[in-house]
């Protein structure tokens, strides 16, 4: 009845669906024929995939999470350094969760794109009670409300979503389970040892302990034996049985031993060793398997490795995906690459290191191309639409009018909810397009796709807001194809904040205009966020002017002085990147900054002169808080 | 339904009762086949015939939050007590962050309070019981709520986000908990302290645009006129209306011109009255035309007003004419006030579920729940407001709204009687209703005399009534709520409380027989510490410390040292051989461990956690040999050691930060503190060289330190004693 009653609860919503469905109207339906992937299917949808990922030229990845900011000005900004981008990327994949990961390998053959959607549901269940993968998650409503709009069905994921380890958690996780399973199969050591006497000792004891162990196994083999007399023996000889053939287990107190006894164990051909492996880590005794004979053995092994995979598999879980796509070298294609694959690292690598620099080296290490759409998108053409998938899409197809089809050959029964993970396909049919356009992938299905490879090496890699077609951040070789579009160098960006109350830009722009010289050259003001603005001094040496006149409190100018007195502050650029290097992730920028600026009195200036970045600035991609 | 009300003010014992109802069941099932009855009533035979009915409890939603409200108005109001429970989405923001039995009274408080503001409620069981003497039984109200913290109004940027506790999620999937209906109907609510913010903002907004009343809704209009049709627009635009105001004026005068359009001007501009003026309606412009237009009536007429009128679905775009500058202000202030009441509209709407705890606050009811310190932390973070830094500011604040409060786990546990039938098994809620309350919990029918003892309960959801109702769904927030209510019931019962005596309800918040337990809460359920609602303090003669471990006392927070980061796998044993080799082999009384990074070590003595601190310091900045075979070299090995008094710990507790590890954690709020230690150089000299603040800064530090470590221990330590073990299993334990 309970259960009934929960049941129905959930079926309410899911009729709701079908609007949200059928607003993709210019899409039939076949089109989303998004395999969804759950703990129940997962293990058949594993081995499908990666024929998939090994057939098929770049894999599209796209992820659903359960938040991306908490307020405003800590998501990745137009006017952030690749720095600070991934601090801010790194901040919000450590506290928010995956709750679903789609996957879609496909290759590009002239005009017809050949798809294989598939859409994980995530959940990090502590499959191990280990306080892994996750202790804990963050969720905003606002995106879990938007999941459910969707008609995501929670349940679903929670009951029945995959879970995984990191590849650094699966190490951590082999040292600390005292799983009972000998799971670790070992291989014999190559080093000599040199024996002391208690070492021949030792070795002498359990060798004989072994012996006897042996004649005992072997002689019951033989004899017909009362049940009683069985079992005693079993206690005296101490053995076990593993699976169908006996055992014995030696305890050991350390790695020594255990290097001594596999060794002597070289003398038995018929006797696989185990380890068990101790809770704190290492080892706390050796089981030996007796085995029949040669092909026995080899049985036996065959077991064991078989064993050894399935575990691994559950341990692993989703991670499995990730690794196949890792081992496959195929590029990965994604719509804001650093975001996704700060989660990506965060959650199925390892922890994300402090510098963007390490970041790269280590995802390289992982996923040797890396292809953001978003990066391509800027190539053709100046879009404020980057963002914005259908957007983006639907202005290609105006502007390209080429037609393009995409097949997805797997078929899907039933009426299940198709559209999850829906963003992959379009990172997909977005992705294609820019390379036809692109020149990416050769035209005819004849050629090469290795010649065309070194095409699509420019493009892979860059992870900046600013997208700047250069493989090397902080070079300055770019080419900015927009007039609106212009480079600066962000020693000539002054964030301001204690203004009265909820200002507009124009109007602080205005302000500023009458109080100072410094602000009499071409000056661009944008809000940050609701009390913070962010000044641009198009001429150079002009934010560091102002920025004394700030600092002197305003002297020999009255309207500065005023509005100091009303609360006007300011920091440099260097502030702003130290907010995000502490992690000063206030709700309010203006109070972050605040904080920074006081830790920054007591650290040294040591590094002032550092060459400093320059970023990108187009006037129309800010915040413009004026029109929310 | 008339039969039945009448049957209910009959006076016979209850297992009678259901013989009758089962022989009129037969008889009204006879009669079912000529007349049909009405639902309710239908359900009610049914219900009663079988030995544990299960009828769904009443769930609350979105969908059917006002009506089910109004009901639980009644309820609540008619109510001898009311018993709630909450479901969350997690506990423990960090391992560390659970309940240590070395947590002083002022840490407990900090660790729920941190869990209360980082973890969502998502269920909120509240059961109003109500006595009914003519029946001789309890009536229930078992109401289940989803709550869903939905951001309904705009306001600051802040996002609403909460914490899920992978474990605590994973607990409620277990017990089938519904996260779509949560999700998606779920019902919402604001806290008092959000409402007054909203309201604020809202003023503030206000007030500031009454200051530029010549600027219109919308700020900074001056869309230049750039292209050749924005300029063609606007002058046709502007002919039309001139058209309609010289028309407007005409009509004044007498004359009898009417406004001419055009059939496609028509749909787009109509004369319509708004608030007894006449207004021209802006229809199917695009926002761009609209700024246009807006534009022309700014540059060209001095007596017509632009208003965006939010209408019920969408706004609705007018352009009013105003006869004088003071008409025109008058208007002004017209349209304010009404988006103003508007605005203010949304933000009552958007107070939710907030609507029940005020209900419960001023009706003043006595409110019942079970180990239900967490459970109002979370009430008072959620519908009243921020948290309060101390354990006793919050105490007294949440005496305001809810003045009587008892809890069954101290009931159980502090009273003689109510331990002896529970017979010191657990007080878990499950259990000590199946104890209790075996009559509800199993449906088993006991007779005779021990019969006579046991409390009924007869639970009531919409029609549907039933004396041994159970949905059997465990930890589920309507269901835990009415479990406890139950038991309280019953508890009452046995501390001598008898419901039967009065002719109405009888005042359980101010029984004599209940007075000892009210307003009490066990703030920690480890260390058995009760916390007085009345005073904030910790109940010192604690009536419920029995059975509780006595080494309590003994704690010493003054002798006792956090140590964390030391190298990783370095056991607890290893610890207390390096230090006893250093202070003497008494000198540590315990050493237990906070998690794998970190371990609190008690010293035997006050001077001797100063002298560890001044060592500690001195072995690592000397790089000589004797330092680096000193005992302790092992300890701070690595170099990343940290050592902190206790007060240390507290101020760790206290971040909004929560790492998994403690180390982690320290490092995160360390540079917090740094921040504030040097707060007063920062003031004082603000264009010192470098060196010089570095060296002031450095020796503040450590005056700032050395008063932290040489706080006097509190007052509500007892008398110390020399040595110490009982720890020690815990210590082993925990070493692993």
């Amino acid at each position: 009845m309970l259960l009934q009653r929960r049941l129905l609860c959930t079926q309410v919503p899911k009729r709701s669906i079908h609007p949200t469905h059928h607003q993709n109207s210019n899409l039939n339906n076949k089109k989303w024929a998004i395999k969804q992937v759950t703990k129940s299917n997962f293990a058949e949808a594993l081995e499908e995939i990666k024929t998939h990922i090994f057939n098929s030229d770049f894999i599209a990845v796209s992820l659903q999470k359960t938040g991306a900011f908490s307020s405003p000005w800590q998501k990745v900004l137009p006017f952030d350094t690749a720095e600070v981008a991934y601090l801010k990327a790194k901040y919000a994949a450590e506290r928010y969760q995956v709750l679903q990961f789609a996957v879609c390998p496909l290759s590009v053959k002239s005009s017809k794109i050949i798809a294989h959607p598939y859409n994980f549901h995530l959940f990090p269940r502590d499959e191990l009670k280990m306080g892994m993968p996750s202790y804990s998650f963050f969720c905003q409503s606002s995106y879990l409300t938007a999941m459910a709009r969707e008609g995501f069905d929670f349940n679903a994921c929670i009951y029945d979503g995959i879970s995984y380890l990191s590849r650094a958690q699966e190490l951590a996780a082999k040292d600390r389970t005292g799983n009972p399973l000998p799971r670790s199969y070992m291989k014999p050591s190559q080093s000599p040892t040199v024996y002391s006497v208690a070492d021949s000792m030792f070795v002498d004891r359990i060798k004989s302990r072994i012996k006897i162990w042996k004649s005992t196994c072997q002689d019951s083999e033989k004899k017909t034996e009362d049940d009683l007399i069985s079992t005693l023996r079993k206690i005296v000889s101490g053995g076990e049985v593993f699976g169908s053939r006996p055992s014995l287990s030696i305890d050991i107190c350390s790695e020594r031993q255990v290097q001594l006894i596999l060794e002597m164990l070289h003398e038995f051909t018929d006797l696989v060793p185990l380890l068990v492996p101790a809770k704190g880590g290492g080892s706390q005794a050796i089981r030996v398997v007796l085995t029949s004979s040669n092909e026995d053995k080899n049985v036996f092994e065959k077991e064991l490795q078989l064993m050894e995979e399935e575990h691994n598999m559950q341990v692993r879980g989703f991670r499995e995906v990730v690794d196949l796509i890792s081992t496959s070298q195929k590029p990965v294609v994604a719509h804001n690459a650093i975001n996704e694959f700060a989660f990506i690292h965060s959650k199925f690598i390892a922890p994300l290191p402090s510098t963007v620099d390490e970041f790269r080296s280590s995802l390289c290490s992982v996923f040797s191309h890396i292809v953001d759409v978003n990066h391509l998108m800027r190539e053709i053409g100046p879009l404020n639409k980057v963002n914005n998938l259908p957007a983006a899409i639907l202005y290609l197809k105006r502007r390209f009018t080429r037609p393009l089809h995409m097949e997805i050959p797997q078929h899907i029964d039933g009426d299940e909810v198709r559209v999850h993970g829906r963003d992959v396909l379009r990172i997909s049919e977005l992705f294609a397009k820019l390379c036809l356009i692109l020149r990416i992938v050769p035209e005819s299905p004849e050629a090469d796709y290795s010649t065309s490879s070194s095409t699509l090496e420019c493009y892979a890699n860059v992870f900046n807001p600013c997208f700047i077609s250069s493989s090397d951040l902080l070079d300055d070789d770019v080419n900015i194809s927009t007039e609106k579009t212009r480079r600066i160098s962000v020693a000539n960006l002054v964030f301001l904040w204690g203004f009265r109350g909820m200002m507009s830009a124009r109007k602080l722009k205005s302000l500023l205009k009458g109080s100072h010289e410094v602000f009499s050259g071409e000056i661009d003001v944008r809000l940050a966020d609701r009390n913070c603005a962010i000044v641009v001094f198009w001429a150079p040496g002009f934010a560091e002017r102002f920025l004394e006149v700030m600092n002197s409190g305003g002297t020999n100018c009255e309207p500065i002085k005023d509005m100091i007195s009303e609360g006007l502050r300011a920091a440099c650029y260097r502030t702003y990147k130290r907010v995000c290097e502490l992690s000063i992730w206030e709700p309010s920028l203006a109070d972050a900054l605040e904080k920074a600026l006081e830790e920054a009195s007591d650290l040294p200036e040591a590094n002032s002169e550092e060459e400093l970045p320059a970023i990108c600035w187009d006037n129309d991609e800010l915040t413009n808080l004026d029109d929310l | 339904m008339n039969g039945s009300s009448k049957f209910y003010r009959t006076k016979i014992p209850v297992v009678r009762m259901v013989v009758v109802m089962k022989n009129l069941f037969t008889i009204r099932a006879f009669h079912k086949s000529l007349i049909s009855l009405s639902s309710s009533t239908r359900h009610f035979f049914c219900s009663s015939s079988s030995s544990a009915s299960t009828f769904a409890i009443k769930n609350v939603t979105k969908s059917n939050f006002e009506s089910a409200l109004n009901d639980l108005r009644l309820y609540v109001k008619d109510a001898d007590f009311v018993a709630v429970d909450l479901e969350m989405t997690g506990v423990t923001s960090a391992p560390w962050r659970e309940s240590f039995e070395l947590d002083r009274f002022d840490i407990q408080y900090l660790k729920v309070k941190d869990s209360a503001e980082k973890f969502a409620a998502v269920q909120f069981g509240v059961c109003p019981f109500r006595w009914e003497p003519h029946r001789q039984s309890f009536v229930a109200h078992p109401h289940n709520f989803y709550l869903f913290p939905r951001q309904e109004i705009k306001g600051d940027d802040t996002s609403y986000e909460f914490l899920c506790q992978t474990t605590s999620i994973d607990f409620l999937a277990k017990y089938q908990f519904d996260f779509n209906l949560c999700i998606r109907e779920g019902v919402s609510y604001l806290s008092r302290s959000q409402e007054k913010e909203a309201l604020g903002r809202l003023n503030a907004r206000y007030k500031d645009r009454l200051l530029d009343s010549s600027s219109c809704w919308r700020e900074g209009v001056d869309t230049k006129l750039v292209r050749v049709a924005d300029i063609l627009f606007s002058e046709r635009l502007k002919n039309k209306i001139a058209e309609w105001h010289d028309g407007l004026l005409g009509d004044r005068n007498g004359a009898s011109q009417t406004w001419k359009t055009s059939n496609d001007s028509k749909q787009q501009l109509k004369t319509i009255f708004f608030k007894m003026r006449p207004a021209l309606d802006l229809t199917g412009f695009t926002s761009h035309q609209l700024r246009l237009i807006q534009l022309v009536v700014k540059n060209h007429f001095e007596d017509l007003v632009y208003a965006c009128v939010a209408g019920e679905s969408s706004s609705q775009q007018l352009i009013v004419y105003t006869d004088s500058a003071s008409g025109r202000d008058l208007l002004m202030k017209e349209l304010k006030d009404c988006l103003c009441k508007e605005a203010e509209m949304k933000i009552k709407a958007a107070i939710g579920f907030r609507h029940v705890i005020d209900l419960l606050s001023s009706e003043k009811k006595l409110i019942v729940g079970h180990n239900s310190f967490l459970d109002i932390a979370h009430i008072y973070r959620k519908f009243i407001g921020p948290l309060p830094s101390t354990a006793k500011e919050y105490v007294i604040s949440i005496q305001k709204f809810f003045p009587y409060i008892v809890d069954t786990k101290v009931l159980l546990n502090a009273s003689t009687v109510c331990q002896k039938i529970s017979k010191k098994s657990s007080t878990s809620l499950s259990k000590a209703f199946a104890l209790l309350c075996p009559q509800i919990a199993s449906g088993v029918k006991t007779s005779g005399l021990a019969d006579k003892r046991l409390v009924k309960v007869e639970v009531q959801v919409d029609n549907k009534r039933s004396l041994n109702w159970n949905s059997g769904a465990k930890h589920e927030a309507g269901y835990d709520a009415f479990m406890t209510g139950c038991v309280f019931a019953q508890a009452c019962s046995h501390l001598g409380v008898d419901f039967t005596l009065n002719p109405s309800s009888v005042d359980l918040s101010h029984h004599e027989k209940l007075q000892e337990y009210i307003n009490l809460l066990y703030l920690s359920w480890i260390n058995g510490d009760i916390i007085d609602l009345k005073t904030g303090e910790r109940k010192a003669d604690s009536i419920c410390s029995k059975g509780f471990k006595a080494h309590h006392s003994k704690i010493l927070f003054s002798n006792t040292v956090l140590l964390w980061a030391f190298p990783a796998k370095l056991k607890a044993s290893e610890i207390r051989e390096c230090f006893c080799k250093v202070f003497g082999s008494s000198s540590i009384t315990f050493i237990y461990h906070v998690d794998k990074t970190a371990v609190f070590i008690q010293f035997s003595k006050q001077e001797l956690v100063s002298d560890f601190l001044v060592l500690k310091e001195t072995l690592e900045r000397s790089n000589d040999p004797i330092s680096v075979l000193h005992p302790l070299s092992k300890v701070l090995q690595g170099g990343r050691t940290r050592a902190a008094s206790y007060e240390v710990y507290k101020q760790i507790c206290s971040s909004t930060i929560s790492k998994v590890f403690f180390a982690d954690q320290a490092e995160a709020v360390g540079i917090e503190w740094n921040a504030k230690l040097s707060k007063p150089v920062l003031e004082v000299e603000r264009q010192v060289d470098f060196e010089a603040s570095e060296n002031q800064l450095y020796t503040d530090t450590r005056n700032e330190t050395e008063i932290v470590s040489g706080i006097d221990p509190p007052l509500y330590m007892h008398s110390p004693t020399d040595e110490l073990d009982s720890l020690c299993p815990a210590e082993a334990q925990m070493s692993k």
